[in-house]
């Protein structure tokens, strides 16, 4: 909020201050501030306080906590309309999907990694593999966790605890997507793929998200890491002989269910997919669902916010369905991509 | 204090007509017996009052089965000093368990989890306008986890809020259902929930008929979250009712 509020104030002394400072002025002060001027739109501004042109910090917005972005009332209603018109400020339609790219193998310590990055939202993931102990109510299934962590590289606000409320947000919304019913059932991971000697060892399987930049949709970014890097995923196999001495075989894949995070937010009385950072301050409120390759729901999530009606709901779960068999297609073959580069570079080295 | 129950209507189950037929006549479906004899679309018997704690500007407590929870509201009372300039009211919510809330000790689920949860269901429906530059603060401290917490928090929570005069749109009412295979069960217990294929949750503001929270886990179809979510909104409607007249009763003879 304060640092909406220095760029609303700064941002007027500019224009009102005279270009040539008169002498009879107190001297002009320490931290000259400087407006960029709009780059690509005309929302994507920045304010730089910068000491004798030297760029201190750059302030940008905590995702997620609307008051935090400083948007004028004029450039609220660009939005809006825009969204009415089906036409956004980067040029997309309501539901179109920003351009995704996707890097696998990033990670060499862990056994599967990938980075995605849609627009400036810029996310990791990595999955590692452990052996452990099964859960003695599932003796024949292994453990997945899954971890999200926000860096402060990405927003200052999320130093020490305050990346804490929306990294706990994304991990259960991640979990209930990925690990099913308490069954099991509907999970995106086949936890009994997982086991190897029923009751006794079973692979712990640990996926960590890393949210390296944020500009809005911060869950669809991660949740097609966690996909990408689960099918990069490759955990040795192992066979347990009679004397107890296991031997590393040949690598076995993690079988990686098709799952997808697929968000759609409401603007009035639109709905839009993919927000950015802007577009999701303004919305009244979102709903995440995961789609799987069967068109089936595994995971639905409402983002806080304002109420519903019920018919509004499964509206959006339809306008989710239907986005989500072009997106599970196009990221099928950006993970394709990335796997074939992938392995010609470790031929190279 | 369940002795105590009076003349609040005490259960909530969704009305019968129309599931019944809905559902497939496979398995033994419609004589399924719950753990606690109860039949797939019936409700435990909800206890609901208000002004648990005296200290608190609201309380309620709540006693659905053998789930129990006791949630207190303080405020709206001036925000931290660390705290930036708000036009509006904000809202902080805390859930906590007791030691001996889970048969094993360390069996709680993760609370900070059930306080974003909660934040996020009471969130649409305060009127967060009406007390800037404040807050309000949502204490749950769950006595003993029976099934269902989070609704029942939830539930409990916004009669507290209502307990303590704080402006709301309307109540919320929350309800879960479990999903086996084809059949859905309303209001699981925890044993039915550690078994579970797949569940659903809805919070919502009966009389407005707005959703404020709602989310899925496991594997489900479209036309099988639409019946559902029917089922929920209907017991919730009901369940709205329960706490008007424990509201209303609440403010008739107020306690000593």
């Amino acid at each position: 909020m304060i640092f909406s509020k220095v760029k609303g104030v700064l941002a007027d002394e500019v224009l009102d201050l005279p270009t040539q400072c008169p002498s009879s002025r107190t001297p002009p002060p320490p931290s000259p501030v400087t407006v960029q001027p709009p780059a690509s739109s005309p929302l994507d501004f920045e304010v730089r306080l910068g000491i004798a042109g030297k760029v201190v910090k750059r302030y940008s917005f905590l995702i997620g906590d609307p008051l935090m972005v400083g948007l004028s009332f004029g450039e609220k209603n660009f939005i809006k309309g825009g969204i009415a018109h089906d036409l956004r400020t980067d040029g997309r339609k309501r539901l179109t999907y920003r351009p995704i790219f996707v890097e696998t193998g990033v990670i060499p310590q862990a056994s599967g990694s990938a980075r995605v990055k849609m627009g400036a939202t810029d996310v990791i993931a990595s999955v590692k593999a452990e052996l452990g102990k099964p859960n003695p109510s599932h003796p024949d299934k292994g453990k997945v966790s899954i971890y999200v962590d926000c860096s402060p590289t990405a927003e200052p606000t999320f130093e020490g605890r305050g990346g804490e409320e929306l990294s706990t947000e994304l991990s259960s919304a991640l979990q209930r997507c990925l690990l099913g019913g308490k069954s099991g059932a509907g999970a995106g991971i086949d936890l009994s793929s997982l086991s190897i000697v029923e009751g006794k060892v079973c692979w712990d399987l640990y996926i960590d998200g890393l949210v390296v930049s944020s500009d809005g949709n911060v869950l669809d970014a991660l949740g097609a890491a966690i996909k990408a890097a689960l099918s990069n995923t490759a955990i040795p196999k192992v066979q347990v002989a009679a004397n107890a001495s296991s031997d590393e075989q040949p690598e076995v894949d993690v079988s990686d269910e098709e799952f997808l995070q697929f968000d759609t937010s409401g603007v009035g009385r639109h709905y839009i997919v993919d927000a950015t950072t802007e577009e999701e301050s303004q919305m009244s409120s979102a709903i995440s669902v995961s789609i799987n390759r069967q068109g089936r729901i595994c995971g639905l999530t409402k983002r806080g916010g304002a109420g519903l009606d019920p018919s509004v709901i499964l509206d959006m779960i339809s306008v989710g369905k239907h986005v989500s068999e072009q997106l599970i297609n196009k990221l099928d073959s950006e993970i394709a991509a990335a796997e074939a580069c992938d392995e010609d570079n470790e031929m190279d080295s | 204090m369940a002795g105590k129950a009076s003349a609040t209507p005490a259960t909530y189950s969704p009305s019968p007509t129309g599931h019944r037929k809905k559902r497939p006549p496979t398995l033994t479906d419609s004589d399924w017996i719950r753990p606690d004899g109860r039949t797939v679309h019936q409700c435990r018997p909800a206890f609901l009052r208000t002004g648990a704690v005296n200290s608190a500007s609201g309380s309620a407590y709540a006693e659905f089965g053998n789930t129990k929870v006791i949630v207190s509201v303080f405020g709206p009372r001036e925000s931290k000093k660390a705290m930036m300039y708000s036009d509006t009211g904000r809202l902080n919510c805390n859930v906590s368990y007791t030691n001996f809330a889970t048969p094993n000790r360390s069996q709680a689920p993760e609370p900070k989890d059930l306080s974003s949860m909660l934040h996020k269901a009471l969130e649409g429906a305060i009127i967060l306008k009406s007390f800037p530059k404040t807050t309000v603060d949502v204490f749950a401290l769950v006595l003993e986890s029976g099934g269902s917490d989070l609704p029942v928090i939830t539930t409990c929570a916004s009669l507290a809020l209502a307990d303590a005069g704080i402006m709301l749109y309307d109540m919320v009412a929350s309800v879960s259902v479990s999903c086996y295979g084809k059949n859905l069960l309303i209001d699981p217990v925890s044993e039915e929930e550690s078994y579970q294929d797949g569940s659903l949750l809805i919070t919502c503001m009966p009389s407005r008929n707005e959703v404020t929270q709602m989310t899925v886990t496991g594997d489900w179809s479209t036309p099988k979250i639409h019946e559902a979510m029917q089922l929920c909104l209907d017991a919730c409607s009901k369940l709205g009712k329960i706490m008007r007249t424990s509201l209303k009763e609440s403010a008739s003879c107020p306690h000593d």
